[in-house]
């Protein structure tokens, strides 16, 4: 049966499916993307890390005396050689000339033959005592020598510690002169932001009518962290309450306080700040 | 160093360990996101050409054309016709067969003429509202699926901790992110089809209003000429 002439149109144009795929996809992708390198998914646990804990510095590397090489050993003195001993001077006893029948001119012999004998004994005992004399003395140089060595190794020692108390005291003095310096900073910084609050503070205030002078109030404001005023005590009233009521106000209007960055320097007014306000600056 | 400690936390590794009903869960919920966006983006260009030959036709029309002359042009392009057009061309053809019968009142042409618009009306309006319900459906179960995978994750995680002696946080966070992960894979389903069911519905429903108004105008442009050449 062919369909009726008046058949509704049913046909439509073609809805660009394969542009919206891809278009679908690239928002996946994208998303993907973003995932991947924007957030960080590695979680390294940071190496542990040993610390030691000097209560001041050690001395620098430099200054510090060479323990591992070992203190060139002392020159030591050669042995001075043996010097053999001349041999014994052999007095050759002559023989009797004659037939002893001159028992003087025996004893005469005999006693120049003794007297020989002594002679040649005081050279031996002379010699002798001139070569241990020359050990002798030998022995007291080599000894000095190593006395010398060991003086001036004990100099060297002495001029090492020096050297290392002069480097630590060198550094202590930086550390100090950093200190003051930061201090300074600090204190520079402190006086800026308390000069930012009172102008803060007095730009808020508005002053009873019956204000005469210039009267000083003085206030404990607790701050939080952020600077955010907790609460505000007046510790020395000026005399005037209604004075005294407008600073508070307006301490508390002026809520949060500029506060610095600086730990330090933040200390100074968290969490509590002793505040002295004047109408006029 | 404790392995587990250092266990590599990358998308892609916790995707891929992650437990079987979880892994499943996520290939749902991706397949969702996937056609949803395939759905979102036929339906903005589908809507856009419909607003825009819907603009023209009326523009058209209430320009002030012979009638007859825009049937003409309308029905030989029967394929790229917008909706507005279609509805116009099924009413004047009705129109026009019911006037060539004899001794039928005004009353039942002006209806017939009504009547066939409006088939062609729900026709057209089916047509634009098609896939709307599957974005509604994401919208509202995809969270609820996501939900369910992360629930199981922490499961496996918790009873995995029950069999070691010394419970730490680092055996269960590798499971409990990656159940997370099923959370997040729904969410990103469910908010952009959400989004598009909304602005759709919106936009459809501004679209039918017009229709209507001008079938009313239409039928009473009919009922006037008829009764005048009558």
């Amino acid at each position: 049966m062919n369909p009726p002439a008046d058949t509704p149109f049913l046909a439509r144009p073609a809805a660009p499916r394969l542009a919206a795929a891809a278009m679908a996809l690239g928002v996946h992708a994208a998303f993907v993307l973003l995932l991947v390198f924007g957030v960080s998914w590695q979680t390294r646990e940071a190496a542990p890390v040993m610390v030691d804990v000097w209560t001041s510095l050690p001395p620098s590397v430099a200054v510090k005396p060479p323990a591992s090489t070992p203190p060139p050993p002392a020159p030591r003195p050669k042995p001075e050689p043996v010097r053999p001993l001349p041999p014994e001077p052999v007095v050759k006893t002559p023989p009797p000339p004659k037939a002893p029948d001159i028992a003087l001119e025996q004893k005469k012999i005999e006693a120049e033959r003794l007297k020989k004998q002594q002679v040649a004994e005081e050279k031996a005992r002379a010699e002798a005592a001139k070569s241990a004399q020359q050990k002798q003395l030998a022995e007291q140089k080599k000894r000095e020598q190593q006395r010398q060595v060991e003086e001036d190794e004990q100099v060297r020692r002495m001029a090492d510690a020096e050297a290392a108390q002069a480097a630590q005291q060198a550094s202590q003095a930086e550390a100090r002169a950093a200190a003051s310096r930061r201090e300074a900073a600090v204190a520079s910084v402190v006086g800026q932001f308390r000069d930012q609050i009172s102008a803060k503070v007095r730009g808020n205030t508005r002053l009873p009518d019956n204000l005469v002078g210039n009267p000083e109030v003085r206030c404990l404001v607790r701050l939080l962290p952020t600077g955010e005023v907790q609460s505000v005590r007046v510790t020395r009233s000026s005399g005037n309450a209604a004075y005294d009521d407008a600073v508070v106000r307006a301490i508390e209007k002026s809520s949060p306080f500029p506060l610095p960055e600086d730990r330090d320097a933040r200390a100074q007014f968290v969490p509590e700040l002793s505040f002295v306000h004047r109408p006029k600056p | 160093m404790n392995p587990e400690l250092n266990q590599d936390l990358s998308l892609f590794h916790l995707i891929i360990h992650a437990s079987l009903p979880v892994q499943l869960v996520m290939l749902l919920l991706l397949g969702a996101s996937l056609l949803s966006w395939w759905f979102i983006f036929i339906k903005l260009f589908t809507l856009k050409r419909a607003l825009r030959e819907t603009d023209r036709f009326e523009r058209e029309f209430w320009a002030g054309g012979d009638i007859n002359v825009m049937y003409k042009r309308v029905s030989g392009q029967r394929e790229t016709a917008g909706e507005m057009e279609r509805i116009f061309a099924a009413g004047f053809s009705e129109f026009m067969k019911l006037r060539q019968q004899a001794g039928l009142s005004l009353n039942v042409i002006i209806d017939g003429t009504r009547r066939a618009m409006r088939a062609t009306y729900q026709r057209e309006l089916d047509n634009l509202e098609s896939h709307l319900s599957f974005l509604a459906t994401v919208g509202s179960v995809s969270p609820y699926v996501g939900l369910f995978g992360t629930v199981w994750g922490i499961m496996i995680a918790f009873l995995g901790l029950s069999s070691v002696a010394q419970a730490t946080l680092a055996q269960v966070a590798p499971g409990i992110a990656e159940a997370l992960i099923a959370t997040a894979m729904g969410l990103f389903a469910a908010i952009p089809a959400v989004v598009g069911y909304n602005r759709y519905t919106h936009d459809i429903d501004r679209l039918s209003n017009r229709m209507e108004s001008f079938m009313e105008e239409f039928s009473n442009i009919l009922q006037r000429q008829t009764s005048k050449a009558a």
